[in-house]
């Protein structure tokens, strides 16, 4: 373990400013991770040239790799921040917020896209409104086992930061979008919108706007089969627009 | 009839350049490196084939409808969508996101490929005139000329090589895009053996070049008359 850590941070002032670079020396603590590394430059915000600064700003939340919010490039990968230790990565340490989504200070971004995105494609199951809907039939082992993996989504953004279809200014729903709509689609009741949620993925920025380069489980920290999601929600897309362009 | 937005036109003509790139073009590719290896059995043989395309009733119509709008349009919305990528290769270095560039890159090596290569045998012959029986001598002569230089070989070589490497990506593409195959295996393994597939393509339109660099041989028209639809 090497005794000093040299940190280099992507950082910008706000939306509209320039990001420029900027590098932190810090005494390199067992078990640090890269949270507790920004933890330690907010209380000393002191740069490699000795010069007071601003606090570098980030979001972090549940600190065990399940809320998403902490995602940032690390050494030019994008993964979650709380759980790349120290001693794993490669020094000096680059980290720079997450590229398609819009900047908001230092190594915060915007996400909202995303779930803006889950509501367009009705990612969620009706319960009961003014009238009873009663209960849901008994689901089988093997669609609650695939349910499980592809409920672990924490809409983090990675796979989003790596696909090379999703940019900051088109409207491709991308590949977490449409893993909750398969996802959503093959709950029995969830089943009873399932043209509610192939809709929006027939149109521009739908399924189609997918160039199978599948990054996107390549880097997804929940291992989530996007890939096959992707493919079932082809699948599905294909039967809709049969029926649509044929039988209505 | 409901009219259409144009974000589902949108939707609706990238499923058109994901089905034109295998029905028509990929089936012509196909037909087109097939009837081409006859020339690997003889020269008879070759032109017998090429006679019989020549002789077919409305051919032009034929290739213009079924062949060339098809490729302009799935070139044209094939530029269109390489355009709006966000290359990251180097970045994220999966074998996957290498093949996803190399389909948009190998689609503008063909695009050129194929104005090169319409430009000097279906263009020239349509200048010059020669229908039915007259195109296969002529044609035969064009390919005998290009085959002689490595300059021409290499040209033809890198235009087969891309055609068939993004057919046989295409290809899998398509069944994923279509939901023809799902699961993670099924991928892989399709992945495979469309690859196989595509080396047998490269592996017929060599053997083709090969006949023609080693064996030059110019032929006369069998027949004379017909009339040119
Ligand atoms: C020999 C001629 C060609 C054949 C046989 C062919 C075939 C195919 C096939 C089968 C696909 C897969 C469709 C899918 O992903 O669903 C495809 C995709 C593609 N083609 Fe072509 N193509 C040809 C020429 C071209 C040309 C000239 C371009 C122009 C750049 C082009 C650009 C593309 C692009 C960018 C894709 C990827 C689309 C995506 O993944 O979203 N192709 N092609
Ligand atoms: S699918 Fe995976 S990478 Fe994408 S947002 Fe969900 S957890 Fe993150
Ligand atoms: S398969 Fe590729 S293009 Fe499609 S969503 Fe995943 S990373 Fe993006
Ligand atoms: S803080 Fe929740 S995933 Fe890192």
């Amino acid at each position: 373990m090497s005794e000093i850590v040299l940190v280099k941070i992507k950082r910008r002032e706000n939306p509209q400013s320039a990001p420029y670079w900027e590098t932190f020396e810090l005494p390199n603590k067992p078990f640090a991770n890269v949270i507790s590394v920004l933890q330690d430059i907010q209380r000393n915000p002191v740069n490699i040239g000795g010069v007071r600064v601003k606090p570098v700003v980030w979001d972090c939340n549940c600190l065990e790799e399940v809320c998403g919010s902490c995602t940032m490039v690390i050494n030019g990968r994008v993964r979650q921040a709380c759980a790349a230790l120290i001693d794993s990565l490669e020094k000096p340490v680059t980290l720079e917020p997450m590229s398609k989504f819009p900047a908001v200070r230092d190594l915060q971004v915007d996400r909202s896209r995303m779930f803006r995105d889950l509501q367009q494609a009705h990612a969620w199951i009706d319960i009961d409104g003014t009238h009873d809907i009663g209960e849901g039939p008994v689901i089988d082992q093997d669609t609650r086992h695939k349910a499980y993996e592809l409920s672990q989504c924490m809409t983090c953004g990675c796979c989003l930061e790596s696909c090379p279809q999703y940019t900051l200014d088109n409207n491709f729903l991308g590949p977490a979008v449409f893993s909750q709509a398969r996802y959503f689609n093959m709950h029995p009741t969830g089943a009873m919108h399932k043209d509610k949620r192939l809709e929006p993925l027939i149109k521009e920025g739908g399924i189609a706007n997918c160039g199978n380069a599948q990054n996107c489980a390549a880097v997804c920290p929940k291992h989530i089969p996007l890939t096959e999601s992707i493919a079932e929600i082809g699948r599905q897309t294909t039967f809709y627009l049969l029926k649509k362009l044929f039988t209505e | 009839m409901k009219t259409l937005s144009k974000s589902e036109i949108q939707f609706l003509l990238l499923k058109l350049h994901s089905l034109t790139g295998i029905i028509p073009i990929g089936l012509f590719l196909v037909f087109h490196l097939g009837f081409n290896s006859l020339r690997t059995v003889g020269v008879q043989q070759y032109q017998f084939g090429i006679d019989l395309i020549n002789n077919m009733p409305f051919l032009l119509w034929i290739e213009v409808l079924c062949i060339h709008i098809p490729i302009l349009f799935h070139s044209f919305m094939g530029f269109y969508v390489a355009y709006q990528g966000k290359y990251n290769a180097f970045r994220y270095a999966y074998a996957r996101n290498w093949m996803y560039t190399l389909q948009r890159i190998t689609g503008g090596v063909v695009f050129l490929f194929l104005i090169y290569h319409v430009g000097t045998t279906l263009f020239p012959k349509m200048m010059e005139g020669k229908h039915l029986y007259e195109a296969s001598p002529f044609l035969i002569g064009i390919m005998n000329e290009q085959m002689a230089t490595w300059s021409g070989r290499l040209i033809y070589l890198v235009g087969i090589l891309s055609a068939t490497f993004h057919f046989a990506n295409g290809l899998w593409g398509f069944c994923i895009s279509w939901g023809l195959l799902i699961g993670k295996d099924a991928q892989r393994n399709a992945g495979i053996a469309f690859m196989f597939m595509g080396l047998i393509l490269t592996l017929w339109g060599v053997a083709t070049m090969a006949a023609f660099a080693l064996d030059p041989v110019s032929v006369e028209p069998v027949f004379s008359g017909g009339t040119f639809l």
